[in-house]
């Protein structure tokens, strides 16, 4: 049911402050765009104006929400920005790139390649020799960037191997894309984390990808359909009393604000109560004292990234928070955005913009003799790798590391 | 989440103060934070008392504090604790290597982005308008491409606050930087680099001399005052920045140095946490919930300071006339706010507008009161733009009631 508050309709509440564009990453690096007020506030208000008429630097906007972060009036200004955006494809779908329909759509690609003997090897070779002979660039991704490879086998199906024990503490949980086909790894670290204390990790096949980069490419419609599926089996698991977790701060972003903002249906205000990002399901697991207490102090000194996908959560830091807690010798970057903004950094055409806003966090983590990066978010992570050579980790793969030790 | 000695609601500058200040009392202090403030918006000067209730221009502020009616937030924080916050304020924007000028006993000037002048009491060290008093020549520059910077419309206005027994030079420079219309925050972070620094110099230098003064919009650097003291010394005569129109270079400058002196303190912020409710006990607060549409985060505390700003901030509403709000703790709001006398019929009259001065009743201990003055939460405080009794834009006092009370209510 379509929603009386509608984020489409919080323009209205934008009195042309400026203040998006003072913090906006993309305006201070790229002179060319004019910035979030500009572009989707101002914009989305001109309701009778010809659909085909858009601001021409729409497109440089990541979504990265700072503009939101910063907004004093609650102004949806990112969202604003895509749903304009989305309009103009609507009128003018030729204009989606190669680039935006395969960097929106790896889901797909993913899945075929699962299905076929030795595909996710086949493509991993195939991307190797396409980056070095350039083909990337051809195809509008950044060809400066190492694309993100297969793993040998996807967390949907090393889940099975996992020998969990059995709980009436259950958890679902939603890998998304990213830690699915290219860091399983962190999967596996969330269910050791989960099972050492109490709960028993469910996973759910039916689900599909968030959509966060169907919205950015301006697939809309799509998007809609990802959002409805998830929506439905969420709000399954609600009704049973089982708490959806995710660990990919984009991901549980979407999934609790923005299909909310973009679609304005009650369903996914509902089922957004029954989601999580793991840190603050565990901080809330500590703030019961149900947390499996430890202590971990290596050697080695840790930076932290915030993305800017948990910073708009409005819940603070909560793995920097727990991270400190239990030991761990880690400061905040506090170096604002990467830069990468899930798939908006590696679009050819953003490559530059995009290395820009990263460098004050690359200098920060360059600064000092920092072993690794902890950092909540998987394009994040690929960024400040790509920007820094300093390898970086999910948290929830120190605090599994601390439980293993203990 | 572990319990705070202090949660601050708010971080405008009476927020971040108010922090700060907690803080250095060796204060575990959580600040909940929505928005960036008026930052961007504020001249990022500290406004005392400009003039008084008659429309006076007032000569020394610590003096005139003592003639305003006693519903004025100065009167209940007391000239004391004003002093005080002075001199916090200016240690530490000077720890951080932003220093301001000024004190409580007479007026700074600024020249607006107009031409005007307007009086204010602490300033960074660039917007000293009374470098120009005495110079013989002042070099009005404009910057190709900068929107809302009209170099004529300055100058017309300048040639009448300043007199015509000077020379009036126009200028313009170049940044090369092409796209879209630029902001003064723009060339600000131009002069940031190596290249636009240098290019600033060379197309700066021909107009410099003996008895000049070189007037530009808010653009020596986005950060602190390096750009200004290196070009300074460089070119060999004074430079002055004007104020300017949103976002404002200086307002970002301040919060930028009062976050970093929040981080060096190891205050926590939160983003993007609205605060929705007061949890009490009897007449105690004992957490505030915040942030997130989906749910709320507890923030414990044995203190809470109140800076969530008046009508434009959302920190007071209302609905329907008289009928005012405080949204997080419902603290009781005054202001003889009923339709006839809402707003009077000329923005800018010579008279206090009623919108301006509703807020939140308070005694002198700064915390809310009913009717009888019976305290309501023993440990809240409002600060800045909440408090009622001020029109800091009629009175030219916005930053400095928000000062004064984040030290008072900090140091309570």
């Amino acid at each position: 049911m379509e929603l009386e508050e509608r984020a489409r309709d919080s323009a209205d509440n934008c009195i042309a402050c400026t203040s998006c564009i003072a913090v906006c990453p993309i305006t201070k690096a790229n002179p060319e765009y004019k910035g979030p007020k500009l572009v989707g506030p101002a914009h989305s208000r001109m309701h009778f104006s010809d659909p085909s008429d858009y601001e021409d630097t729409l497109m440089l906007c990541s979504n990265c929400k700072n503009c939101d972060i910063t907004c004093p009036n609650g102004v949806s200004v990112a969202t604003l920005n895509m749903l304009e955006r989305a309009k103009y494809f609507k009128a003018h779908p030729e204009k989606h790139t190669q680039a935006d329909k395969m960097l929106s759509h790896n889901f797909q690609m993913a899945d075929i390649l699962n299905k076929i003997p030795l595909g996710k090897t086949f493509a991993n070779l195939g991307m190797s020799i396409g980056e070095s002979l350039g083909m990337m660039g051809m195809m509008g991704i950044a060809s400066k960037r190492t694309t993100p490879r297969f793993a040998t086998t996807y967390f949907r199906d090393l889940f099975k191997s996992i020998k969990q024990p059995k709980s009436d503490k259950k958890v679902l949980f939603y890998p998304g894309c990213f830690i699915d086909v290219n860091q399983p790894e962190v999967g596996v670290a969330f269910v050791e984390v989960m099972n050492a204390n109490g709960y028993e990790v469910l996973m759910d096949n039916r689900f599909v990808c968030c959509g966060s980069p169907l919205v950015v490419a301006g697939y809309m419609d799509e998007a809609r359909e990802h959002a409805d599926k998830n929506v439905a089996i969420i709000s399954e698991y609600a009704a049973k009393g089982i708490p959806v977790v995710a660990c990919c701060t984009s991901c549980s972003l979407m999934l609790k604000n923005e299909y909310t903002e973009l679609f304005a249906q009650s369903e996914m205000k509902e089922a957004a109560k029954n989601v999580y990002d793991a840190f603050e399901f565990l901080r809330i697991l500590e703030e019961k004292g149900e947390l499996k207490q430890v202590k971990f102090s290596p050697d080695h000194k840790f930076i932290y990234h915030a993305p800017c996908h948990l910073r708009a959560q409005g819940m603070g830091l909560p793995a920097l928070d727990m991270l400190q807690e239990i030991g761990v010798d880690i400061v905040n970057a506090d170096a604002g955005c990467c830069g990468m903004s899930g798939s908006y950094g590696f679009h050819e055409k953003n490559y530059e913009t995009s290395m820009k806003v990263g460098s004050a966090l690359f200098d920060a983590i360059k600064a000092d003799d920092y072993h690794k990066v902890v950092c909540d978010c998987g394009t994040c992570r690929m960024q400040i790798e790509h920007g820094t050579d300093v390898k970086s980790v999910h948290p929830i793969q120190v605090l599994a590391k601390a439980y293993k030790k203990a | 989440m572990s319990k705070s000695d202090v949660v601050v609601i708010g971080n405008g500058f009476a927020g971040l103060m108010s922090a700060l200040v907690s803080a250095d009392q060796g204060k575990k202090v959580t600040l909940l934070s929505y928005g960036a403030g008026t930052f961007p918006l504020n001249s990022g000067v500290v406004d005392v008392l400009g003039y008084d209730d008659a429309a006076k221009l007032v000569e020394c502020p610590i003096q005139a504090i003592a003639g305003l009616s006693e519903e004025h937030p100065y009167k209940k924080i007391g000239a004391t604790a004003l002093e005080d916050a002075v001199d916090f304020f200016k240690k530490t924007v000077a720890a951080e290597g932003f220093p301001y000028v000024g004190s409580l006993k007479e007026q700074q000037w600024v020249i607006t982005g107009i031409g005007t002048l307007k009086p204010t009491c602490l300033i960074p060290e660039s917007m000293q308008a009374s470098k120009c008093f005495d110079a013989n020549e002042i070099v009005l520059v404009g910057v190709k491409g900068l929107k809302d910077f009209y170099v004529d419309m300055l100058k017309d206005n300048l040639v009448k606050e300043l007199g015509n027994d000077k020379k009036y030079t126009v200028a313009a420079i170049d940044t090369y930087i092409t796209g879209r219309d630029l902001t003064t925050r723009d060339v600000a972070r131009w002069a940031d680099s190596e290249k636009g620094y240098a290019e600033l110099v060379s197309q700066l230098k021909g107009y410099a001399g003996e008895g000049k003064v070189i007037l530009v919009p808010q653009i020596l650097g986005s950060q602190g005052n390096a750009v200004y003291t290196k070009l300074v010394k460089e070119l060999g005569c004074d430079v002055v920045e004007t104020t300017g129109m949103p976002p404002s270079v200086n307002g970002m400058r301040l919060r930028d140095v009062l976050l970093s002196a929040l981080k060096k303190k190891g205050i926590r912020v939160i983003e993007n946490a609205k605060a929705e409710e007061a949890i009490t006990e009897g007449n105690k607060v004992t957490a505030i919930m915040a942030g997130g549409e989906v749910r709320a985060q507890k923030y414990e505390a044995d203190k809470f300071i109140l800076a969530t700003g008046g009508f434009y901030s959302g920190g007071i509403t209302m609905r329907d006339f008289g009928e005012y709000n405080e949204g997080v703790f419902g603290l009781p709001v005054q202001g003889d706010c009923v339709e006839e006398k809402w707003v009077n019929k000329q923005l800018f009259s010579d008279k206090k507008q009623g919108f301006a001065m509703a807020g939140v009743r308070v005694n002198d201990s700064l915390r809310g009161v009913d009717e009888s003055g019976n305290v309501v939460l023993e440990n809240v405080y409002v600060v800045g733009r909440n408090l009622s009794g001020y029109d800091f834009c009629f009175e030219h006092s916005g930053n400095g009631v928000a000062l004064a009370s984040a030290y008072k209510a900090a140091k309570a």
